[in-house]
């Protein structure tokens, strides 16, 4: 079974062949739809795909029995990312183990959302962070809400993002309050992880590598993909490639990855644009607009964190990320 | 039976061991070459996991034995394996089971046939470790096969013949076993297990029809579609299996391990004297040894009082029950359940038996005696129970026909 990983340098090398392709009905600029197309095409024919309850779910389907996917897919309950790989891996290991089943490279890609990994299914992630199924890529889409059901807010929201469980109001005029978790920090803390990287669908190239990397790491892996939600985040739907773009360059979300123990940022912004450029192309955050100590905490909390991850890419190991409270 | 197939029984059998519930099952596991099993502690099921883990540990045989961090992981691990094509195993007890209700109601639709043990216990007021059915009872409405065993020999029986059930293609159903707490799952007794070439024969290698796997064909199962397109077909299609695994499966199944190891098993019943039965007990589970001594006892007296065990309860043998209670002119259920606020504030057995016994021609009179909160049964209350049923049949009427007969103090 082969560990050389195929690394590509252009998007030209991206492979023609599509694993996900026409028959859903996701939105126009879809985030999470490209990205599905993306990893699919780095991961292969030879791959088992299991999509726990959330827009990659719901709208890959319904109304005319038609399937978007070209490779094996099965559906998982919303928490339930992390115990579906598993079974899947378990069985595929066991059965050819056992002369049942060819023996051979068959990967296995959950690919979840922040709801479904962050909040709900984390303690089944985190179970299956701790075995050691090769092969097995829990690939989280972060589209920074429970957007199917109509936008929530998930612990990936960012703080100041409006969702229709954190609207601003008089009394509480910032949104959501909490600052956003760090789901591939967590799942770097399981030691016996094979490789852990965060990616944004605005940067093909970047991602393809990544999927590569983590399903030939020989262990189970995590790759937190930031993808844009025309939808949850109120841009125009042409706009998400650009809107990835600027989450990167204004240092919102940061590119790194984690491979054998070691820390490196993939992408360095330099100088990072300022927060307000990536916040008014959105209408998630139209309320804090005209709110400067909001945008100015949300640059402070920007700019306090990369003193960590500047810190981490030197030393090339992983230091947590304090950041102040907006109340302090 | 002929002298031959006596000579082949002898053969076919195992010296005689003496295990716990919880060791039984083990071994079944072990002997269907089961490929993968999650595991997650809650007592009293545990004692399974345990045995499991040390034989795999062991090199007794190989499965994926996963280590899991809840009841809802243990239950989706085993159905996503089953539906790659692994023969998998789960269990669990109480409010564990509750834990993973999501997985284990969308195992049956998805038509996975995960077999699973309740050792049954009793949800919770905390630390109430008592034996109740209420925790399997939770799921008798949503595809799984359910039945009940009396003693450890017949948990590793039911657990075998649990696999050929549940993967026989015109099934696919999960498939619960249920062992008593403590009653079966820790008390040791006597079992003859079956040879391993036995079961080879008896139990065929588990074929999932549409395996989740690339090397077979592009499969998108669950999709989100339309209930208006297939949800009423989605639920019909596990009403048929059910009906089919009833009628045809589970019959076929019982038959074929009757002729294998000589034994002469029903697969629906255990019935003591109940030929000229005037009177039935009808209980399941290990407490029906109870009833059995109890009806021995009362026919030495010359009361015609017989002991029906029910086997399975999903699915329910409705037919089978009213023929052969047609005779019988009292029933008194023994149930270790409780169901509040239903139709006459009965227990969930109890309820079911009335249902199935509605259109019969002679309806007997019927009476629930409920066991349920977890304190042991004593064989006086049983008796007591049973005498109240034959005054009743006497006086041609019930004044009270839901009995909570371990409660102290008022039985309001």
């Amino acid at each position: 079974m082969s560990r050389e990983t195929k690394l590509i340098r252009k998007p030209t090398e991206i492979p023609s062949e599509d694993y996900y392709v026409s028959g859903h009905r996701t939105c126009a600029g879809c985030g999470p739809a490209l990205g599905y197309r993306l990893v699919l095409k780095a991961a292969g024919a030879k791959t088992v795909v299991l999509g726990p309850t959330g827009c990659m779910y719901v709208a890959n389907g319904h109304q005319f029995l038609s399937s978007p996917y070209a490779v094996p897919w099965y559906h998982t309950q919303l928490g339930a990312g992390g115990p579906a790989g598993i079974g899947t891996a378990a069985a595929l290991r066991s059965l050819m183990f056992k002369g049942k089943r060819k023996k051979e490279d068959v990967n296995v890609i959950v690919y979840g959302g922040d709801g479904g990994f962050a909040d709900i299914g984390l303690s089944g992630l985190s179970m299956g962070l701790t075995y050691d199924y090769s092969r097995l890529l829990y690939l989280l889409y972060d589209n920074e809400s429970y957007a199917n059901t109509g936008v929530q807010a998930s612990s990936t929201t960012p703080f100041g993002s409006s969702t229709t469980f954190t609207p601003s109001g008089k009394v509480k005029p910032i949104g959501n309050e909490r600052l956003k978790k760090d789901m591939a920090l967590i799942a770097a803390a399981h030691p016996s992880i094979g490789y852990v990287a965060t990616a944004c669908v605005s940067y093909p190239v970047d991602l393809v590598n990544k999927v590569r990397k983590a399903l030939n790491s020989g262990r189970p892996s995590l790759v937190q993909l930031l993808t844009p939600c025309p939808k949850g985040w109120a841009f125009p739907p042409e706009e998400t490639v650009e809107i990835g773009r600027t989450a990167v360059n204004t240092g919102m979300w940061v590119l790194w990855e984690y491979e054998n123990g070691h820390f490196h940022l993939t992408t360095k912004p330099n100088p990072r644009k300022k927060i307000r450029e990536y916040v008014t192309k959105q209408g998630r955050f139209a309320h804090l607009w005209e709110n400067e100590a909001a945008l100015e905490y949300l640059q402070l909390s920007v700019d306090s964190q990369w003193k960590y991850w500047d810190e981490m890419d030197e030393t090339g190991k992983i230091i947590l990320p304090w950041t102040p409270s907006f109340n302090q | 039976m002929s002298k031959t197939s006596q000579v082949s029984v002898q053969k076919s059998v195992q010296k005689r061991r003496v295990w716990t519930g919880a060791r039984a099952v083990a071994e079944a596991v072990k002997l269907a070459d089961v490929d993968v099993i999650a595991a997650y502690p809650i007592r009293p099921y545990t004692g399974i996991m345990n045995s499991l883990a040390t034989m795999i540990a062991g090199g007794d045989f190989y499965a994926e034995y996963l280590v899991c961090d809840s009841e809802h992981s243990q239950f989706e691990v085993v159905k996503h394996a089953s539906a790659v094509g692994a023969r998998t195993f789960v269990g669990s007890s109480g409010t564990g089971l509750i834990y993973g209700t999501e997985a284990v109601i969308t195992t049956a639709l998805g038509q996975l046939p995960v077999v699973g043990v309740v050792g049954c216990r009793s949800l919770d007021d905390p630390g109430n470790f008592g034996m109740e059915w209420n925790d399997a009872f939770l799921f008798r409405d949503v595809g799984w096969l359910m039945n009940w065993s009396k003693d450890p020999q017949e948990a590793l029986e039911m657990t075998l013949v649990a696999y050929r059930i549940a993967e026989d293609e015109r099934v696919l159903l999960p498939h619960f076993v249920a062992l008593d707490g403590a009653t079966i799952t820790h008390v040791a007794s006597p079992v003859i297990p079956p040879k391993k070439e036995l079961v080879d024969r008896f139990l065929p290698p588990y074929k999932q029809p549409h395996p989740l796997d690339p090397s077979y064909d592009t499969v998108s199962k669950a999709m989100h579609i339309a209930p208006s397109l297939i949800g009423p077909e989605q639920r019909k299609s596990l009403d048929a299996a059910i009906k089919r695994a009833k009628n045809v499966v589970i019959p076929e199944a019982w038959k074929a391990w009757s002729d294998i190891t000589g034994k002469d098993v029903d697969p629906y019943f255990e019935s003591m004297k109940m030929e000229d039965a005037d009177y039935a007990l009808v209980s399941m589970g290990a407490y029906s040894r109870n009833v059995d001594y109890i009806v021995e006892k009362l026919r030495e007296t010359g009361v015609k009082v017989g002991s029906l065990r029910l086997k399975y309860f999903r699915p329910f043998p409705t037919e089978e029950l009213k023929n052969i209670l047609k005779d019988v002119k009292g029933v008194g259920v023994i149930d270790f359940s409780f169901s509040l606020g239903s139709p006459g504030n009965g227990s969930v057995l109890s309820n079911e038996v009335k249902t199935a016994l509605y259109d019969a021609e002679n309806r007997p009179i019927l009476m629930d005696f409920i066991f349920a909160g977890g304190r042991e049964m004593t064989l006086t209350e049983l008796e007591n129970s049973t005498k109240q049923l034959i005054e009743s049949v006497k006086n041609g009427r019930v004044d009270k026909p839901v009995r909570w007969v371990t409660v102290r103090g008022d039985d309001e």
